[in-house]
């Protein structure tokens, strides 16, 4: 059953529908054709592409900070681990539209504190300038990618076993070098989940860019996951086969990234 | 792939369409989907509850309601359609596509004789496909010039403006009140860009169509967005980014803040002014380049998808959501305007609804009777922005919107 939609998805892909929804007739490969003719197809690759690889690296980087804080022992801990839960159990189109507002040009916090701090001259409209929507929706993408992240990292930092540490001591790696022999490469096999899942995650995620976006003609901030939805519903092509077509190379493109991705890191080897 | 995943996928799929048939065939009691878009949260859904209560009552048919919110409705309903699941009732701002693909009944074959000849004509002509009613005026609404009274007194001006000369030397001299005050706020984001730009061009003797041909890069059209550009960035009396505003969240918000002195509103909004009562605002006609000003009229429709052995129960059902009655205690409810003679009537004296209703004998409407016009919306709302915004060009983004309502044209 799991298999039910992806056979849908195949066969609307090689049909002709008409503007209400209702099919027309079998189209053979008519609509991925059609789709590489698309004037947007290179920028909304170019966006996606770069949404992905940017949101999924800082994550990861951030993540890896935050689990050892939240592995080494203080006072509060457990209330730490939780707060970090927070965004992750929010929604995705609730957290997306609480950070439109506060991008806001006229009513957002953000510009409020920058110019306050004298950071900023004068407010910038975050989610309308060329220059900076991609990097607020990244830093959003982000944001709601740390919870689950740094969980599976913080995961591998508890089964790496205080012995192993001990030795390190003993042979004389302390502080940096320790955690660049020893708890990295240990940690390889949760990196190696926490970016496989995340890659798929955040190629998939729609909630935020279509929010942050929602006010800006055109296509020039889209990924391949809201340009397929604008070719379905929202633009004048109005196309649910075309629109299809893009699903199914959208399943293919994260397959052929997620398998590269494994080759290159040397799954098979570490048998994990 | 291994032929036994093989074949285990192609009795998955097989499976699966044995189970959809099963379920239409298998309607035991008789019952009809109703799908109605959600005007709001407090009033659509009560109604309609009520009312398919009383429809199931009178005449032993269940009721499957649906009520969808405005973001997602043209999604589902296609999906609907795309599964070969329609509706048997369906409420939406749009008909002609499905007109066309011959999925609707004619008025003739699901309404009385009465519930026809109640409809207002221009309402019912607005419905009309080759010449037949489809899309049957469920109700409709009238967009009207909103100005902030406190700013325009505190900018010394004497009242709204009739003219768009007055209206530029309005919009400077509220902007000039500095503090943040907005002159216009103009949204041509893709929410409702369609409606913002419809009457700017009217106003300025351009339309859609010139007979039976798309005229959307005209002359007038042109100079229409010339002037809304320049309004941008030589006047720069909007706020910031207006081909990046959307209506509700921003240019609404801006306005209700009190930080703006000019925006095109409608019911809703007042009703919201109204309730948050901070700012002091009037309704008056748009600013024109005409003799009378024009305003845009906006339809919505109820249609009836064609099932075998179902126009009966869909007659019922029309039938009682079009009593009087019924009809006007919900747009009463919802703060719009009736689409039936008995309607007008019983709703004329309404004060509220007062600036809206001497609106409508001006109000005209966007050529939702093509179905071509589907596809031209959407494709205004997604790039008339661009002309707005510095080093926009206007004449361009219309002659590419002739185009490419040229090209669908061609390609039917």
């Amino acid at each position: 059953m799991v298999l039910y939609p992806a056979v849908e998805l195949v066969r609307a892909s090689l049909s002709r529908y008409s503007v209400t929804g209702l099919y027309q007739s079998a189209a053979g490969a008519r609509n991925f054709r059609r789709l590489i003719e698309q004037e947007a197809l290179p920028t909304v690759i170019g966006n996606t592409a770069l949404w992905v690889t940017a949101v999924v690296a800082i994550a990861l980087l951030i993540s890896l900070a935050l689990a050892q804080l939240l592995n080494a022992s203080f006072p509060g801990r457990r209330a730490v681990r939780w707060a970090l839960i927070v965004p992750w159990a929010a929604s995705l189109i609730m957290t997306a539209k609480l950070f439109a507002w506060i991008y806001d040009y006229y009513f957002g916090i953000l510009n409020r504190l920058l110019t306050a701090a004298g950071v900023l001259a004068h407010p910038v409209d975050w989610l309308g300038d060329e220059a900076t929507v991609m990097a607020a929706m990244i830093a959003v993408g982000v944001f709601v990618s740390l919870p689950f992240t740094t969980y599976v990292l913080l995961a591998g930092l508890q089964s790496i076993p205080a012995e192993v540490y001990e030795a390190a001591t003993v042979d004389g790696a302390a502080g940096w070098r320790s955690y660049r022999s020893v708890t990295l490469p240990l940690l390889r096999p949760a990196l190696l989940v926490a970016t496989a899942l995340n890659i798929i995650y955040v190629f998939n995620s729609f909630p935020i860019v279509w929010t942050l976006n929602d006010r800006n003609p055109g296509f020039a901030h889209d990924t391949m996951i809201t340009y397929m939805y604008k070719i379905a519903f929202k633009s004048a092509l109005r196309d649910v086969g075309l629109a299809a077509a893009l699903g199914v190379v959208n399943v293919l493109v994260i397959l052929v990234a997620i398998l590269g991705y494994l080759a290159a890191a040397g799954w098979r080897e570490d048998h994990v | 792939m291994t032929g036994r995943a093989l074949s285990a996928l192609v009795l998955a799929a097989v499976a699966a369409m044995l189970a959809g048939c099963g379920d239409r065939g298998a309607a035991k009691t008789p019952s009809i989907k109703v799908v109605i878009a959600e005007y709001s949260k407090d009033h659509t859904r009560p109604f309609w509850q009520d009312l398919a209560e009383q429809y199931t009552k009178q005449t032993g048919v269940k009721v499957d309601l649906q009520i969808i919110d405005w973001n997602s409705i043209d999604q589902q309903v296609t999906t609907m359609i795309q599964n070969n699941q329609p509706p048997d009732v369906l409420n939406l701002n749009t008909f002609a596509s499905y007109a066309k693909d011959g999925l609707l009944y004619s008025s003739d074959e699901v309404l009385s004789a009465k519930t026809r000849e109640d409809f207002l004509e221009s309402f019912a002509r607005g419905g009309e496909y080759r010449g037949k009613l489809y899309g049957f005026p469920i109700l409709a609404s009238a967009r009207a010039f909103f100005y902030n009274k406190d700013l325009f007194a505190k900018a010394g001006l004497a009242g709204p403006p009739q003219t768009w000369d007055d209206f530029v030397h309005a919009a400077v001299k509220i902007k000039n009140l500095g503090s943040g005050a907005i002159g216009y706020a103009l949204p041509l984001g893709p929410e409702e860009a369609q409606a913002e730009w419809s009457i700017w061009m009217w106003n300025n003797g351009g339309d859609w169509k010139a007979g039976s041909r798309w005229a959307i890069d005209s002359e007038q059209n042109v100079q229409a967005l010339q002037f809304l550009a320049d309004l941008a960035n030589r006047h720069k009396v909007t706020q910031v980014n207006p081909g990046k505003t959307n209506r509700t969240d921003g240019a609404f918000q801006l306005f209700k803040d009190g930080k703006v002195g000019m925006v095109i509103g409608f019911g809703p909004l007042a009703a919201q002014l109204d309730a948050e009562a901070k700012v002091n605002y009037g309704i008056a006609q748009m600013p024109t380049q005409l003799a009378a000003a024009v305003t845009l009229g906006v339809e919505d429709y109820l249609m009836a998808f064609k099932k075998k052995g179902n126009a009966e129960a869909v007659r019922q059902f029309l039938d009682l959501y079009y009593r009087p009655e019924n009809i006007t205690r919900w747009i009463t409810a919802e703060g719009f305007l009736p689409v039936t003679r008995s309607g007008l009537e019983r709703m004329s004296g309404n004060p509220k609804l007062k600036p809206f209703l001497d609106a409508l004998p001006n109000a005209r409407l966007v050529p939702t009777t093509d179905p071509g016009w589907d596809r031209v919306k959407l494709d205004v709302q997604q790039n008339i922005g661009l002309a707005v915004q510095p080093g926009g060009d206007p004449a361009k983004v219309l002659e590419r919107l002739q185009k490419n309502a040229e090209t669908a044209e061609s390609a039917r």
